[in-house]
């Protein structure tokens, strides 16, 4: 595949999120207008943008990424505008700002290359660290920037800007921060993660000092969870860190304490939090109590169902009646009013960015890069995994949002700063 | 380092493939089971003014229908013209709160199908009927009617049925509600007030709540006794005031004290007659809880019911009482772990009315499509052979005896011999659940039913099963042989 063709893929997608607009009109009985052709437009220019940006900073980066981005953008915007068509609006504007993130990291990387996020990796950190505090800040008060609680978890930040408010979940940006972070962190100290380890019978345990990070980081998200009790994000990045350290030193001992301290964490989790208690019942029996507990994932089932094999076609299903549709439940949306096709298609797009992000990774000759690659694309598979296997009840649903499709600013950003990424260590990895 | 990320990216791939593999579940397997879901206002708002078949009682009255809107007629209302009566049973249709009883366990069949959905499609290929089918019930209105208003102000149910066939010729339940205010404008309103009010309009009694059947279930004691050959009507049993129940310091008692016979020895068909505690408890306990269970299933306990609506599952919990005497003894007068639907005690009177052998209860009597020609019709089939004639002979005549002279005469019919059984159930505070499970005629069987009341506190222990139940038993058999005749 070549450059060209990722162009005509991108405008593709962006025909497809204009005419998913144009359906969901005429099914609204209104008369197809103004929103198509600006959609058309904003979804040219974001991801066309992003093309040139490609072509201008990363010529030898991998045209794989994009179109599936682009593809998944697209439907979920479809989705987002058949929900809300305010939200729809305000989605166009963060999509325009995170292709711009996309390009001015590009830009911005192509003198310095990858190494400079080696260099500056405990800033990172920092950062990072105040991101995921940041919604601890005071609910009221002077500041202009407070925490908000919403649905019993403390992850939103608020702006107010005076004229309006701005609503941020900083942990979608933090999230990317920190495995670049743990990347360079690990592949500076490979060697002394690899080279010393006990024996414990057939199992090979890495030397307990070396343990500390990884306890430090259970510890950490274990108090994300108590202070925000936002299981995703905790979930997500526990789960990121023990398998870089596990594609860092290829020690199973890794994978196998971080699976036992996901385990104990999430039975401690179980039995302090009622929410947690509630999301559990919720997965094990969502009809138990339909009117309240397993309200949402039930309804998500529903459209599921309704929609069967072809979907009730865009605007004429109706996932309004899921809560949080157009964040959490984005696909049970999707499959909805797209059918099981349309499901599956989306669950294919993410497979072939995961495909593309593992071959960088696969590739790339130096660890940083590497680990780089390996761990922002294990970020997306797994927030993936971790949300639909919620919807679809393969997991207790964890509440985080779907990569590229749900309806939400901060979380196109970071996952936007990834992309930008991505095809940096591909461009590098092959000039 | 390529190795373990080879591995990762392979879990992550097979964690995709588990989504693959359950969004398939159930959106191509399980699908129909969600759509068609009650609790899915789905199929309901889709179907929101569109036409749909009819639904009419067994003797041709109107139960649903819909009628063209005054202003848009395209649209179509639901109209329910007896309401209340039959709320419980037919249900209702709403865009806002779902679809409940036959209109929505029948949906797929009396909905319109003019916007096609892919399985209609496909049915359309393969040649199939699409317009909306119509419905006849086997409940036929005047009875039901008859039954709406014997019940009165109370709580309670009533359930009739054709012992000979399983139909279910009335099923009431107590206080009820109008299915029209689910299907206006202000539905959302009316059913959250219905969800609230304390009385629960909404619950079916008849079928979907459990009450402890009190004496009534004597019947089924005694069915297994004579069945295994434990008793006949003339064995004889001590009769002391109060009967020690093994293993407990707990006595039972008379109703209202004092002895079943002169104090020495009474027979079975005497303490049935009479319904006595002391003797049913010695009873019980002399059967066993296997013989009692095997009884009590063979009768429908402990099964789930294959029925259009969902039906509580009635119980005689056999494990539980095996190894429990004390317990065994309280359950064989129909208390303690005892719990059956109305359904389910009329279903006990109509295997004895109809040889000993229980005809699966149905309610759709047939479906028609709009030409008037019969698309498919119910045959009766046998749930169970639950007894041999012989029992249900000795039972017909111990019931028969319960009316003519033990504690059933309220149920007495003129000229018509009429067999039954009383039940009065403790509640606490001293109040009690009346009941009546009767049949009539004994020599040609037409009619099966169950009378509850719930309890009234205020009421006291006046408040028998004789006393209050019996009644109105014998008003509906009088009146659904006028009905016949």
């Amino acid at each position: 595949m070549t450059r060209n063709t990722e162009g005509v893929l991108v405008v593709v997608a962006s025909a497809l999120a204009a005419f998913g607009v144009a359906l969901v009109e005429f099914a609204g009985g209104e008369t197809i207008g103004a929103q198509v052709g600006l959609t058309f437009l904003v979804f040219v220019i974001a991801f066309g943008g992003i093309h040139v940006a490609l072509r201008t900073w990363a010529p030898d980066a991998t045209p794989l990424l994009l179109p599936p981005v682009a593809l998944l953008a697209a439907i979920g915007f479809l989705e987002v505008y058949r929900l809300s068509p305010y939200r729809a609006g305000l989605q166009r504007w963060w999509l325009l700002l995170a292709a711009a993130v996309t390009c001015v990291v590009l830009a911005f990387l192509s003198r310095s290359g990858l190494g400079l996020l080696r260099r500056y990796r405990n800033t990172m950190l920092l950062v990072a660290v105040g991101l995921l505090l940041l919604p601890n800040l005071p609910s009221s008060g002077p500041l202009p920037i407070r925490g908000l609680t919403q649905g019993g978890s403390r992850l939103w930040v608020v702006f107010d800007l005076g004229f309006t408010e701005l609503h941020f979940q900083p942990a979608e940006i933090a999230k990317v921060l920190f495995v670049a972070f743990l990347a360079a962190y690990l592949a500076d100290r490979q060697a002394a993660l690899t080279g010393a380890h006990r024996r414990l019978g057939p199992i090979r345990i890495p030397e307990p000092r070396q343990l500390v990070p990884l306890v430090a980081v259970w510890a950490g998200s274990l108090l994300i969870l108590i202070y925000q009790r936002d299981l995703g994000a905790s979930l997500l990045l526990f789960l990121s860190f023990a398998a870089l350290l596990y594609a860092a030193t290829g020690a199973t001992g890794y994978l196998l304490a971080g699976g036992l301290l996901a385990v104990g964490g999430g039975l401690a989790a179980w039995r302090l939090f009622d929410h947690v208690q509630r999301r559990v019942q919720a997965w094990l029996d969502p009809f138990a109590d339909f009117a309240d507990t397993g309200y949402q994932v039930a309804q998500g089932l529903f459209a599921l169902g309704t929609g069967s094999l072809s979907g009730s076609g865009p605007g004429l299903g109706r996932p309004d009646l899921i809560p949080n549709a157009e964040t959490d439940f984005i696909f049970a949306a999707v499959g909805e009013e797209l059918g099981l096709a349309g499901s599956i298609a989306v669950l294919c797009c993410f497979a072939l960015f995961l495909a593309a992000g593992f071959g960088i990774a696969l590739r790339s000759r130096d660890r940083f890069r590497t680990l780089l690659a390996a761990g922002l694309t294990f970020v997306v598979g797994l927030q993936t995994f971790l949300i639909i296997g919620g919807v679809v009840r393969v997991l207790p649903l964890t509440g985080i949002t779907l990569p590229f499709m749900s309806y939400g600013g901060s979380a196109l950003i970071g996952n936007f700063l990834l992309l930008g990424l991505l095809a940096r260590a591909s461009q590098e990895e092959r000039s | 380092m390529n190795g373990p990320i080879r591995r990762l990216a392979l879990a992550l791939f097979f964690c995709f493939t588990v989504l693959l593999g359950a969004v398939t579940w159930i959106q191509a397997v399980r699908a129909d089971v969600y759509r068609s879901d009650p609790r899915n206002a789905r199929v309901a708002i889709a179907q929101a003014g569109k036409e749909r078949g009819v639904i009419v009682a067994a003797d041709g009255e109107v139960l649903a229908e819909s009628v063209p809107d005054e202003e848009d007629p395209r649209r179509f209302n639901r109209a329910y013209p007896l309401g209340p009566v039959f709320a419980h049973m037919v249900g209702y249709t709403s865009p806002i709160v779902g679809d409940g009883g036959l209109e929505a366990a029948y949906v797929d069949e009396l909905r319109s199908r003019r916007d096609l959905t892919l399985s209609d499609i496909v049915a359309a290929i393969l040649g199939r009927d699409l317009r909306p089918r119509s419905m006849r019930l086997t409940l036929d209105s005047r009875l039901q009617q008859l039954a709406y208003d014997a019940l009165g102000d109370r709580a309670g149910a009533v359930v009739a049925l054709d012992p000979r066939t399983g139909a279910i010729l009335a099923s009431v339940s107590k206080p009820s509600f109008d299915p029209a205010l689910l299907g206006n404008a202000e539905a959302a309103e009316n059913w959250e007030q219905l969800l609230q009010d304390p009385d629960r309009p909404l619950l079916d009694r008849a079928t979907r709540e459990l009450f402890p059947p009190g004496s009534t279930f004597k019947t089924v004691v005694a069915a297994a006794a004579i069945e295994s050959g434990v008793a006949t009507p003339e064995t004889m049993f001590d009769d002391p005031a109060e009967f020690p129940l093994p293993g407990s310091t707990a006595t039972i008692s008379n109703f209202g004290g004092g002895l079943c016979g002169d104090g020495s020895q009474v027979d079975l068909m005497r303490a049935f007659v009479r319904s006595c505690n002391t003797v049913f408890a010695d009873l019980a306990i002399q059967v066993g809880a296997p013989e009692i269970g095997l009884m009590a299933e063979a009768l429908g306990f402990n099964r789930e019911l294959d029925f259009p609506l969902p039906v509580a599952e009635s119980a005689f919990p056999t494990g539980e009482l095996a190894n429990d005497d004390a317990a065994l003894g309280q359950s064989g007068l129909g208390e303690r772990n005892v719990r059956a639907t109305p359904l389910q005690m009329a279903m006990v009177a109509a295997a004895i009315a109809n040889d000993g052998v229980l005809m699966q209860p149905y309610v759709v009597d047939e479906m028609f499509d709009p030409d008037g020609n019969t698309v498919s019709t119910t045959e009766p089939e046998v749930l169970s052979e639950a007894m041999s004639q012989a029992t249900a002979d000795t039972l017909t005549e111990m019931m028969e005896r319960v009316v003519t002279e033990g504690t059933g005469t309220a149920a007495t019919v003129p000229g018509m011999r009429v067999a039954g059984k009383t039940g009065t159930a403790e509640a606490g505070q001293g109040a009690s659940y009346p009941w009546f499970i009767a049949f009539a005629p004994v020599d040609d069987p037409q009619i099966a039913l169950a009378v509850m009341f719930e309890p009234v506190p205020a009421e006291g222990t006046s408040e028998t099963g004789g006393r209050v139940a019996a009644p109105v038993a014998a008003q509906l058999i009088e009146g659904w042989l006028e009905i016949r005749n």
